[in-house]
């Protein structure tokens, strides 16, 4: 018998946890935190996965690990750090990603109760559909900073993960982003495009030049009525950044005359962008603004010191021929990926954002800030997940005790609310959104997309991004043709067609399956001439529905309604209020995830103007 | 109080605690650098406690018991291993605690506190007292107050759990953030940023002594529309301090039955002492108050370390002076008592 003293609980809940078996999923700050207590407690079978490994800024709070860890596998060191309370339980530990074949609705089935400990949106949609189609209950768990919150789910009783739609990210114009910025975020963003543009994978959509299709830049601001011609004649040339700066052998001189001053005399001869705004002011190599001074006495972290724009320029040097030689030696075809922890490649998106904000008269930001908006970076503390653990976990003792009802959301505010309250539950549960497209019985959602333009590939991507699904198969409803099959090879010579190519209308229904999550939707095509891509249409887009007075958390001075939510919410940079809660920071897994996790993982979404 | 010592933190101190300077900044890391903390009681509580202090930073931890480990702890307490019981609680947690954070110095004490004279408490930043009796956390709170010390206490009984502060005279710092709108050189109201200002706000906070917190005179008109509006946790508490006083112990698991009667009978005279409404205080929150739930301390211990963090940073508005867990309704208030 793992519960060693009797009387703690009543007989009920002693033996409910004596018969138990638990699912935590992510072992970072919360699942740590989750974990002691179900082992202390004597919860007797427990499974844990993560796919991550521990880094020394986890140290802080996720007290199973130590300096000595750093490097291994968190699921692993949790177990065997936890088996030190009690050895007696049954732990089993993944070094895996609970987005698997190898973790089926059967696999769900086997637990009473799943606790969610995540970071990110992707997975927690993932888990929120195993456990729908498991019926199983859900612990979901979240922290950002002071704040957090604890919510049950469960299939009939309460709404589920996505009954309600997520604030959507912040994405910045891309005519912002490449003419005409006007805050740090948009030379930052600017920054890791062109991190990725030299040196990373070459999105298309991350162009760093000058914009000559800006609308505004025409003259005919209003008319934008953009063609997709208009993009790709916008550039200002051809050739890639890439190829160019390979030719000129990544020199740092040469670089920084084109974007620095080649590149700002162009955007300059763009006149009608300056009528209104301050213009930009190209800079020279040899003569930048810091050149003769001696760096400003400065206490604090070396970090939070801001730069002058001549170090910048220097730092800009090193990192370039730093990340040059790391670029070389790789495969051919092989690139670089953005890490705000590797020196060269924070230096570079630093420096880089830094003249550039000098440029367009911009404050300049020290590299500790910049990191932060940069790598998304939610503060992370040990007290308030503890004390979102511990309410999990009671939580969970309830729903084993039989009053799953008893058992509604419960938010920590980072302050006491006006009375007085620093964890308020809801007063009720919520029930499930009828026309939610995932839980609903018959669960149903438009697809708007311009049909003569969107390709059976990006019908795909639409299925993974826009209903995170993994492998979605589609057939068309009421003469069950398949459209789109997850069986690799059986539809792929229709990949490059047009959906209108392939027989496909507006109006016409598409039963949209995904095999692993066990989820079925009926999506309705809608054709809009408009639309370049594609977008989901919901019942559920109507507005959520305002926080209730004081049942829910204020992130700093304003209330707001804090989700779990993705990892890369970069709208921290603008406002607390839009701050969703998660529960690290821990930004990307280490584990290159599979393609679909691309919206989760990067940075931002640059829309044409 | 704290003295805020000048010297910078290393960079393995900035890499380690960076995702919390970057929430309340490396001034209050600085200041936690410099602070000692007593913790007393090392049962889960105080367990729970210690870990999210040692892993904030401060300069030292005191953990003090001159108990023994017992099975019972090993339901919340996970810094003695399981191997260890018998052995003086405190000892038994050392290599744990230091494990947490090898830059805190943490050491024990095993003397009891009545066998410690009241300067030993005083050379502390700030005393964590669980565990013990309303008249030694009196004597001990009184004692950080003569030398302007800051003292907090708490205790959990099974599911149930609650803290008291008494800062003194507290001056902190506060941040409020404030959205302005920026213009950047255009009259174009679209192009007008909005910028995020956050301003730091110095204030000032008075507390009282736990005496005063639990003489409350509930026949005073505002505390009797108190309890019209209120939660019956503060009586809980009330209830738990005069069973410890009586029995000379907490509600013991293995009386499960016998204690629980004592403790509705309890509950019935102090009713009838306050004159409080009848069926105020439920049943419910007396029948899992035995033992120590880990969830529950994981929860309060979160709430006292937070308290630690501010009280010793002097960041943040600090909670004045009571925190109550109730795990029926599980909600966690905070409500000033007798000032
Ligand atoms: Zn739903």
């Amino acid at each position: 018998m793992v519960a060693r003293v009797a009387g703690v609980f009543d007989e009920k809940l002693t033996e409910a946890i004596a018969n138990s078996k638990i699912l935590v999923v992510g072992a970072g700050g919360i699942g740590c935190e989750i974990l002691k207590n179900l082992v202390l407690t004597g919860f007797p079978n427990i499974e844990i996965i993560d796919l991550d490994t521990i880094d020394v800024s986890n140290l802080n709070r996720q007290f199973l690990f130590h300096k000595e860890h750093v490097g291994k596998s968190k699921a692993q060191v949790a177990k065997d750090s936890a088996l030190g309370f009690n050895p007696n339980v049954n732990i089993v530990a993944h070094h895996d990603s609970v987005i698997s074949n190898d973790y089926g609705v059967s696999y769900f089935k086997q637990f009473q109760i799943v606790m969610n400990a995540l970071d990110n949106r992707v997975a927690r949609n993932h888990v929120n559909r195993m456990c729908l189609a498991a019926n199983v209950p859900l612990i979901e768990t979240g922290t950002a900073g002071y704040a957090g919150q604890v919510e049950l789910i469960k299939k009939g009783l309460t709404q589920c993960y996505e009954c309600q739609p997520k604030a959507p990210q912040k994405t910045f114009p891309g005519c912002t982003i490449r003419n005409t910025p006007s805050e740090p975020i948009h030379c930052i963003v600017w920054a890791k495009h062109l991190f990725n543009q030299l040196f990373g994978e070459e999105d298309p959509d991350q162009d760093v030049s000058p914009d000559t299709a800006d609308p505004e830049a025409s003259g005919e601001a209003g008319a934008s009525a953009l063609s997709t011609e208009g993009n790709t004649a916008g550039n200002v040339e051809r050739k890639s950044t890439r190829a160019w700066a390979a030719e000129s052998n990544y020199d740092p001189e040469k670089l920084f005359t084109k974007l620095f001053g080649d590149d700002i005399r162009y955007l300059l001869s763009m006149e009608n962008l300056w009528k209104k705004r301050r213009p930009p002011t190209p800079l020279v190599w040899d003569n930048l603004p810091g050149k003769d001074n001696a760096p400003a006495q400065h206490s604090g972290l070396p970090d939070q010191r801001t730069w002058s724009v001549h170090e910048c320029a220097q730092v800009f040097a090193a990192s370039c021929s730093a990340l040059q030689k790391d670029l070389k030696s790789r495969a051919d075809g092989d690139h670089l990926v953005w890490d705000k922890d590797e020196k060269s490649s924070m230096d570079f998106v630093t420096a880089c954002a830094n003249i550039r904000a000098h440029i367009f008269n911009i404050p300049l930001k020290s590299r500790f800030e910049i990191k932060s908006m940069a790598g998304n970076i939610i503060p992370a503390i040990a007290t308030a997940n503890a004390i979102v653990a511990g309410l999990a976990v009671l939580r969970a003792q309830a729903v084993l005790r039989g009053d799953i009802n008893s058992c509604t959301s419960v938010y920590l505010r980072p302050k006491v609310n006006h009375r007085g309250q620093l964890f308020v539950p809801e007063k009720t549960l919520t029930p499930p959104n009828p026309k939610c497209y995932v839980c609903a019985p018959k669960p149903e959602v438009g697809l708007a997309c311009n049909l003569k333009q969107l390709t059976l590939k990006d019908l795909t991507t639409a299925f993974k991004e826009g209903l995170n699904m993994q492998a979605p198969d589609a057939t068309v409803e009421g003469k069950g043709l398949v459209v789109l099959s997850s069986e690799p090879g059986e539809t792929d010579h229709n990949n490059e067609k047009t959906l209108e190519e392939i027989g496909l209308n507006d109006g016409c229904a598409l039963l949209v399956d995904d095999f692993l999550q066990n989820y079925e939707v009926r999506v309705r095509l809608q054709q809009e001439d408009e639309e370049k891509s594609w977008r989901l249409v919901t019942d559920t887009d109507a507005p959520m529905p305002a926080p209730k007075e004081d049942e829910k958390p204020a992130n700093g001075s304003n209330g707001s309604d804090p989700k779990p939510g993705p990892s890369t919410s970069r709208t921290r940079a603008d406002s607390d209020s839009d701050m969703e809660i998660i529960e690290e920071d821990d930004d990307e897994p280490t584990v290159k995830p599979p393609k679909r996790r691309r919206t989760e993982v990067s940075d931002e979404i640059v829309n044409l103007c | 109080m704290v003295e805020n010592n000048d010297i910078e933190l290393s960079e393995a101190e900035a890499e380690q605690y960076d995702r919390q300077i970057r929430l309340w900044g490396l001034e209050s890391q600085k200041r936690l650098r410099a602070s000692k903390v007593l913790i007393i009681g090392l049962a889960g509580l105080g367990a729970e406690i210690a870990k999210n202090v040692i892993l904030s930073g401060v300069k030292s931890v005191c953990l003090l018991d001159n108990e023994k480990l017992k099975e019972i702890d090993l339901y919340s307490q996970f810094l003695a291993p399981p191997d260890k019981i018998g052995e003086n609680r405190a000892e038994a947690s050392l290599t744990k605690a230091r494990a947490l954070n090898p830059m805190v110095e943490v050491t024990s004490e095993t003397k009891s506190v009545d066998n410690l004279p009241d300067k030993f408490f005083q050379e502390y930043d700030i005393v964590c007292a669980t565990g013990l009796k309303q008249e030694q956390l009196e004597r001990i709170n009184n004692a950080c107050r003569d030398s302007n010390k800051k003292f907090l206490c708490g205790d959990v009984w099974g599911m149930y759990g609650y803290m008291f502060a008494d800062l003194v005279d507290h001056e902190y710092s506060e941040e409020i953030v404030q959205h302005k709108a920026v213009k950047r050189g255009s009259d174009d109201a679209e192009k007008n940023a909005r910028e995020t200002v956050s301003i730091n706000v110095k204030r000032r906070a008075i507390y009282v002594p736990l005496q005063n917190a639990l003489s409350v005179d509930w026949t005073r008109p505002e505390m009797r529309s108190r309890l019209r509006r209120g939660d019956p946790s503060y009586f809980v508490m009330k209830i738990l301090l005069r069973f410890k006083d009586e029995y000379n112990r907490n509600p013991d698991p293995a009386k499960r039955k016998e204690d629980t009667k004592i403790l509705l009978r309890m509950r019935d005279e102090l009713v009838k002492e306050l004159s409080l409404p009848a069926g105020f205080i439920v049943d419910a929150l007396l029948l899992d108050v035995f033992g120590t739930v880990s969830g529950a301390a994981a929860v309060i211990g979160g709430v006292i370390g937070q308290e630690v963090v501010k009280a010793v940073s002097q960041r943040e508005p600090p909670h004045n002076n009571m925190f109550f867990f109730n795990p029926v309704k599980c909600v966690g208030f905070v409500e000033l008592y007798g000032q």
